[in-house]
């Protein structure tokens, strides 16, 4: 159980790390996501299955989505004549 | 201000917070032997005195109740202030067709994906909607469950396109869904001042222990909740989608246009 | 294994600050906001954990056993999903700052002046 809340803390410290370093708006989008399954399975580790089922929902589908829609949103705009 | 004078201040604020936080780290307590005495006193006495099995519920719905009215008037301004700033520019209107980018090629979705989208959209509805009505017994809770209902929006898109999404979903049916969750948690935190006890009390039958109807008022609470926040992520899915709508003639858009050019 | 916790939530919300400082892309810097905000539920749960302890749900097991801190984790859940509306207004500011000066580069950007 140690070893677990260890290997699952490192890891969103590096997917966090991951999504800042992703320059690419679109390519962060899916460091996001993974950023998400990592917390989520963070908060799952910390016996915290509430919080988990929030962050899964949250932030693995509705905030990149919003993100994706952004983008596109910005690509039509510059499109536009 | 260029990138290396960025970079110039940031270094000297981020040693600072190193040496903060290096501080901090020491002083606190060490990991996995908490000190607070709240939360032990949540777990030790509220099972009995709420007949409720979810303790995350049971703060989140009753103890803390009011701030939790809190949270949800933060999501509800935090919505509508987005919707005000997305329709301020384009108008209430809404378009029939979605935006295409010239050049990118357009494929038909194939039957499966339909028939896959429409099974697990109602499917991802049901389920949110069963965590909101667990929330006081499994995990769970209004939150959670309105964020799952509300992302198999999602997969009503992908598998209908743009226009039949509009068509079964609106903008204001859905901000009705918003505004009523809102308001029925905020009559549940007043009603009972009107007879006396104190703002969100748990007045009504507490209900039996592992029920569906366990903890008497957070039952409707978190219903309201719940409902609440299906509506409000319905609206922003729906506004932001708005945004990459073709252009119609005549927008507000077209004219800002002209006149900076 | 006592501070790797506290190290990893300084350390998500120094990432993010070092990702918001030199964002060349407002969504971009959008999303390293979203990592410092998550330094706050490492930060939150870390400090209501309990080693050996169950989650604070008394279904499966009776009440009395020992559960992490609930009022913890009630304030992270909340946070996580207004955080996500404000994530939502701040992408709807990005979008009305490209609709209006053509750009989502903070270099780019000059100050706000009133349109003549």
């Amino acid at each position: 159980m140690n070893w677990l809340v260890g290997i699952a803390l490192l890891t969103s410290a590096l997917s966090g790390l991951l999504v800042v370093t992703s320059r690419i708006p679109r390519r962060q989008i899916y460091a996001m996501g993974a950023n998400g399954v990592a917390l989520a399975l963070l908060f799952f580790v910390l016996q915290a299955p509430d919080v988990a089922y929030s962050e899964i929902a949250v932030g693995t589908v509705i905030v990149p989505l919003l993100f994706l829609i952004t983008l596109a949103a910005v690509a039509v705009n510059r499109a536009r004549p | 201000m260029t990138g290396s004078w960025r970079l110039a201040l940031l270094a000297p604020a981020l040693v600072v917070l190193a040496i903060a936080a290096a501080q901090v780290i020491l002083a606190m307590p060490a990991f996995g032997h908490p000190l607070s005495q709240y939360g032990a006193t949540v777990d030790a006495l509220v099972p009995m005195l709420r007949n409720v099995s979810n303790m995350v519920a049971a703060v989140n719905f009753d103890i803390r109740s009011i701030d939790t009215l809190g949270e949800e008037s933060m999501l509800i301004c935090a919505v509508t202030a987005t919707v005000v700033l997305l329709r301020g520019h384009r108008g209430e209107g809404m378009t029939e067709c979605a935006g295409r980018l010239p050049g990118r090629v357009w494929l038909e979705r194939s039957d499966a994906t339909v028939l896959m989208c429409r099974l697990a959209a109602t499917t991802l509805f049901l389920y949110g909607v069963n965590v909101v009505l667990h929330g006081t017994v499994t995990p769970g809770g209004g939150f959670q469950g309105g964020a799952i209902a509300a992302s198999s929006f999602v997969l009503i898109y992908l598998g209908e396109g743009y226009s039949t999404w509009r068509d079964v979903l609106h903008s204001e049916t859905l901000a009705a869904v918003e505004g009523f969750g809102g308001f029925v948690f905020a009559m549940a935190a007043m009603v009972p001042l009107a007879f006396g006890y104190a703002a969100a009390q748990n007045v009504l039958p507490l209900g039996t222990w592992k029920d569906l109807y366990s903890g008497g008022l957070m039952v409707i609470v978190n219903a309201a909740v719940g409902v609440a926040v299906i509506g409000s992520f319905g609206v922003l899915l729906m506004e932001f989608m708005e945004e990459t709508r073709a252009p119609k003639p005549g927008d507000e858009d077209d004219e800002d246009q002209e006149e900076g050019a | 294994m006592n501070v790797l916790a506290w190290c990893v939530a300084a350390w998500l919300l120094g990432v993010g600050i070092y990702g918001i400082v030199t964002s060349r892309h407002y969504v971009h810097l959008i999303g390293c906001m979203t990592v410092c905000q998550s330094a706050t539920y490492v930060l939150l749960l870390g400090i209501g954990f309990r080693w050996g302890a169950g989650p604070p749900i008394f279904y499966d097991h009776p009440p009395g056993t020992p559960a992490v801190d609930p009022v913890m984790q009630a304030l992270v859940l909340t946070d996580i999903v207004v955080g996500a509306a404000m994530t939502a207004l701040l992408l709807a500011i990005a979008l009305q700052v490209h609709k209006r000066r053509g750009t989502l580069d903070p270099q780019h950007l000059r100050p706000l002046r009133p349109r003549e």
